[in-house]
């Protein structure tokens, strides 16, 4: 287990924390603990209430969804510097896919409901941490819509 | 007939209608056979000819927007017509020409190449316009790095007659586009005609030889006169008509890319490819198969295409121009202003053929005016260079298969002995097997003797290719293209990133890099394949990280099982807040992941100019004669595939072009 201020510096170097002005660093650094889990940890759980945000700091996750007669399908992993578990601080507060560890992940995680708490108490934590966490989440969604077109399967560019 | 030391020493000379047919007999005598203008099926069509008889005599043409008519013109003129519905093109650049033959003896294939049918010919009657179509398809064919040869024989071995107008149709614009109606170059034997016969100079040591052996005496002033006269009638009624501000056009004309115009002349425009197919300068074209019912032969003829067509610019998975507008705007911007880019001149001429043959009346000088108005300019006329003749384009070359193995489901990668140049990395090659036509393929690896491609089966071509064994024979041209810029990247960091099968050009790329490693600094690969089981060249990936360049991969779904990162490419790199110093980037993958890689590549700090791409277009030559491939004003074949962004400027990721 790494010291406080070790992990703040860890935070700030990751590409989550580097863009977050010192108050917000701070503060998210005091609500956060710091995790290790095993590779096979189930970290959240599709349609379950999430529990914890996090922060990946080094190991990898594998969002997964479950389709039905393919099993567990792998969507995205969430690599070092970036986080899981937004949907802690985006209602209804539920989990929209299956966070696995792949390998040992070290991570600092909030708790879910502290967060919230925070957010709503502190504007300066909520004006600068909604928005790297929409910048996050904005680029999965992007991804996600080159993923639908499915580019290598033979789409240079859509016919319709 | 007078003897040659009768014969107009100096000035034009006259040769009187009665003569005429001693000139028929003399292109005759010399083993020609005289294609000139005729009545036939209700317009006057260009054809061989028996004799002055069969010359379209008193007869006019009435031509207006989708409307062509024959009228009665001056009683005994030979000529008083304009231009029909077919051009010389017709004689110098058939629809249909055998470019080769493939023949399959058991394991033996043999490639041979078509002998031009090059029996001479005479033209009568091409005017002044027509001379300048002939010019500019010569600068095509003829002038780039690679000739056409089938074109080049004809072309060198047929005799030009011209005519100088001395009548005009409503439809012609040629002193817009600067060629006519008065004849400056490019003819043997120029004519103008007056009511008893012509008044006759010579533009070429032929043509003075011809002259020589016919009945022509020295023209008097008068007849000097009324010649002068009639073409300056003509060139005063073609003055008259709408015309097209040439000047400044193919600035004004690609700024005009998002006109709303577009759309409403596609509302109009019914696809129907007709003003290609009688525009005297249009050269696109394809290559078909026929093979015999035993398959032992089959032979590959070059056929006429069009630029309207919606396959034209198809490729596996997509097409690059599926919407009409898109097809008129590729036609008119080339005509107009890419054909100055690539050739020099204007893809346009002035014969009006496409205004009076356009079913729907459309009128390009009408879409000009509307879609890149003119600054108020005076017209002057272009320049029309002389013929540079190069050398003959190579035929298919036999290349055996000495490997083959199995990337994924769909990918093989195939091994050819190789005895030719040895390709550059991110050149490619024109393949195929017996019996399809060619497709391009990148080199994926390349040493002395052999070289290596990696096909995905994406259609009947590539399907054949990836299915032939052991000791099997393809047709390959090639090496072809512009690679990627190697020395730019010497002494640079390197970012690498590929999508699917877009790594084939790439492994040739980054193992030019590993070869000489400590010439590059930090070189690192990002990859992406659609699942686990599509990832390529696998068992390589550790040579290339032992010769230290970074190799970090990523799938775009993936099972439980795979414990490696999924995402798109760029996932691979968006976390990054800035990429190495000064690196230069080489993509290849889909278009619209090479858009979205572009983006953040830019966005992490990489200028335009140190962005290269590879594109892929539809290829049928790959060498800049067959106009599928065209980017804007670019080949692809042949100023590509690999592009720098800054090069490619509007054109990357546009849609439509
Ligand atoms: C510079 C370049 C390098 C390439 N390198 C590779 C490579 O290394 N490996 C690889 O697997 N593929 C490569 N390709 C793509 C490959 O050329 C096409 O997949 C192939 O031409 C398809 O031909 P086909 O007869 O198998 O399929 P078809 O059924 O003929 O074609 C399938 C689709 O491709 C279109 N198409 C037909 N002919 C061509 C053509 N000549 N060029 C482009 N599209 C065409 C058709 O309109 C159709 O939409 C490259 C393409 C280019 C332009
Ligand atoms: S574009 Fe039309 S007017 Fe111009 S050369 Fe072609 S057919 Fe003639
Ligand atoms: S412009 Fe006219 S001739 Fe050309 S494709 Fe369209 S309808 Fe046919
Ligand atoms: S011009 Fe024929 S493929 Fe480029």
């Amino acid at each position: 287990m790494a010291d406080r201020r070790s992990l703040a510096a860890e935070l700030a170097a990751s590409w989550f924390g580097s863009d977050l002005p010192p108050h917000a660093r701070t503060a998210f650094l005091e609500l956060a603990v710091e995790r290790e889990v095993g590779a096979g940890t189930e970290m959240v759980r599709e349609g379950q209430p999430t529990t914890g945000f996090g922060l990946v700091l080094s190991g990898r996750v594998a969002l997964r969804l479950h389709v039905p007669g393919r099993g567990q399908v792998t969507i995205l992993t969430v690599e070092p510097g970036d986080i899981y578990g937004w949907s802690a601080i985006v209602p209804p507060y539920r989990s929209t896919s299956t966070g696995v560890a792949v390998e040992p992940v070290r991570a600092l995680v909030v708790d879910a409901v502290a967060l919230r708490a925070a957010l709503r108490a502190d504007d300066a934590l909520a004006a600068s941490l909604y928005p790297r966490v929409l910048e996050a989440v904005a680029r999965r969604l992007d991804g996600t819509r080159l993923q639908l077109l499915d580019l290598f399967a033979g789409q240079v560019e859509a016919s319709w | 007939m007078i003897s040659a030391t009768e014969a107009p020493a100096h000035g034009p000379g006259f040769l009187a209608r009665k003569d005429l047919g001693a000139l028929f007999a003399l292109v005759r005598d010399d083993g020609r056979r005289l294609i000139g203008p005729t009545v036939r099926d209700g317009a006057v069509m260009l054809d061989e000819l028996d004799g002055p008889d069969a010359l379209p005599e008193g007869i006019r043409e009435s031509q207006t927007p989708g409307r062509y008519r024959l009228e009665a013109g001056r009683p005994g003129r030979l000529f008083d017509h304009t231009v029909g519905p077919s051009s010389w093109k017709r004689w110098t650049f058939p629809p249909t020409v055998p470019v080769g033959t493939t023949r399959r003896d058991g394991a033996v294939v043999a490639f041979e190449p078509a002998t031009p049918d090059a029996a001479p010919l005479a033209f009568l009657g091409v005017r002044a316009c027509e001379l300048a179509a002939l010019a500019v398809q010569d600068r095509v064919l003829l002038g780039g790095p690679v000739a056409d040869p089938d074109y080049a024989a004809r072309r060198r071995s047929a005799l030009v007659i011209a005519i100088q107008c001395t009548t005009a149709a409503s439809t012609c614009f040629c002193t817009s586009m600067g060629t006519g109606p008065e004849v400056s170059d490019g003819a043997d034997v120029v004519l103008t005609e007056l009511d008893d016969g012509f008044v006759v100079t010579a533009g070429s040591r032929r043509g003075r030889e011809l002259l020589e052996r016919l009945p022509v005496r020295l023209a008097t002033a008068e007849e000097r006169d009324a010649a002068a006269g009639g073409v300056a009638a003509a060139r005063a009624a073609v003055a008259a008509n709408a015309g097209v501000a040439a000047p400044g056009l193919p600035s004004r004309l690609m700024a005009a890319l998002d006109s709303p115009r577009w759309a409403d002349v596609a509302e109009r425009c019914l696809t129907c490819a007709n003003c290609t197919l009688v525009c005297p300068t249009c050269f696109c074209t394809s290559v078909t198969q026929r093979s015999d019912l035993a398959g032992a032969e089959t032979l590959s003829e070059r056929t006429w295409d069009s630029c309207f067509t919606g396959s034209f610019a198809a490729v596996a998975g997509g097409n690059f121009r599926s919407r009409p507008q898109d097809r008129y705007r590729q036609w008119l911007t080339h005509k107009f202003a890419t054909w100055v880019d690539q050739f020099g001149t204007f893809g346009c001429i002035g014969c009006g053929r496409c205004v009076t043959w356009c079913p729907a009346g459309i009128d390009v000088r009408e879409e000009l005016a509307a879609i890149a108005p003119p600054p108020r300019a005076v017209v002057t006329g272009m320049h029309l260079p002389a013929v540079t003749p190069a050398p003959d384009e190579a035929w298919l070359r036999p290349a055996r298969v000495v490997a083959t193995h199995r990337e994924t489901a769909n990918v093989t990668t195939l091994t050819l002995a190789w005895e030719g140049q040895v390709p550059g990395a991110g050149q490619f090659v024109m393949a195929g097997p017996p019996g399809f036509s060619a497709a391009p393929i990148s080199v994926s690896r390349a040493r002395r003797g052999a070289i290596e491609m990696t096909v995905r089966a994406a259609g009947p071509a590539t399907a054949a290719l990836t299915a032939l064994g052991h000791g099997a024979t393809v047709g390959v041209r090639g090496p072809l293209g512009r690679g990627w810029p190697l020395e730019r990247m010497l002494d640079r960091n390197v970012i690498v990133v590929a999508g699917g099968i877009g790594l084939a050009p790439l492994r040739s790329l980054i193992e030019a890099i590993a070869a000489e490693r400590e010439r590059f600094r930090d070189v690192t690969v990002y990859l992406g394949a659609r699942t686990p089981r599509d990832r390529l060249f696998v068992g390589e990936l550790g040579a290339w990280s032992a010769a230290g360049i970074a190799v970090t991969e990523t799938v775009d779904r993936a099972g439980a099982d795979w414990l490696g990162r999924v995402g798109v490419v760029t996932h691979l790199f968006d976390h990054a807040e800035r990429l190495p110093e000064g690196a230069v980037a080489a993509v290849c993958g889909p278009e619209r992941m090479m858009e979205a890689t572009v983006e953040v590549l830019r966005a992490r700090g990489i200028p335009d100019e140190r962005i290269f791409v590879t594109l892929e277009r539809h290829m049928e030559c790959g060498v800049g004669l067959c106009g599928h491939c065209q980017l804007g004003r670019f080949f692809v074949c042949r100023d590509g595939p690999v592009f720098s962004i800054a090069e490619l400027g509007d054109a990357f990721g546009r849609e439509g072009l």
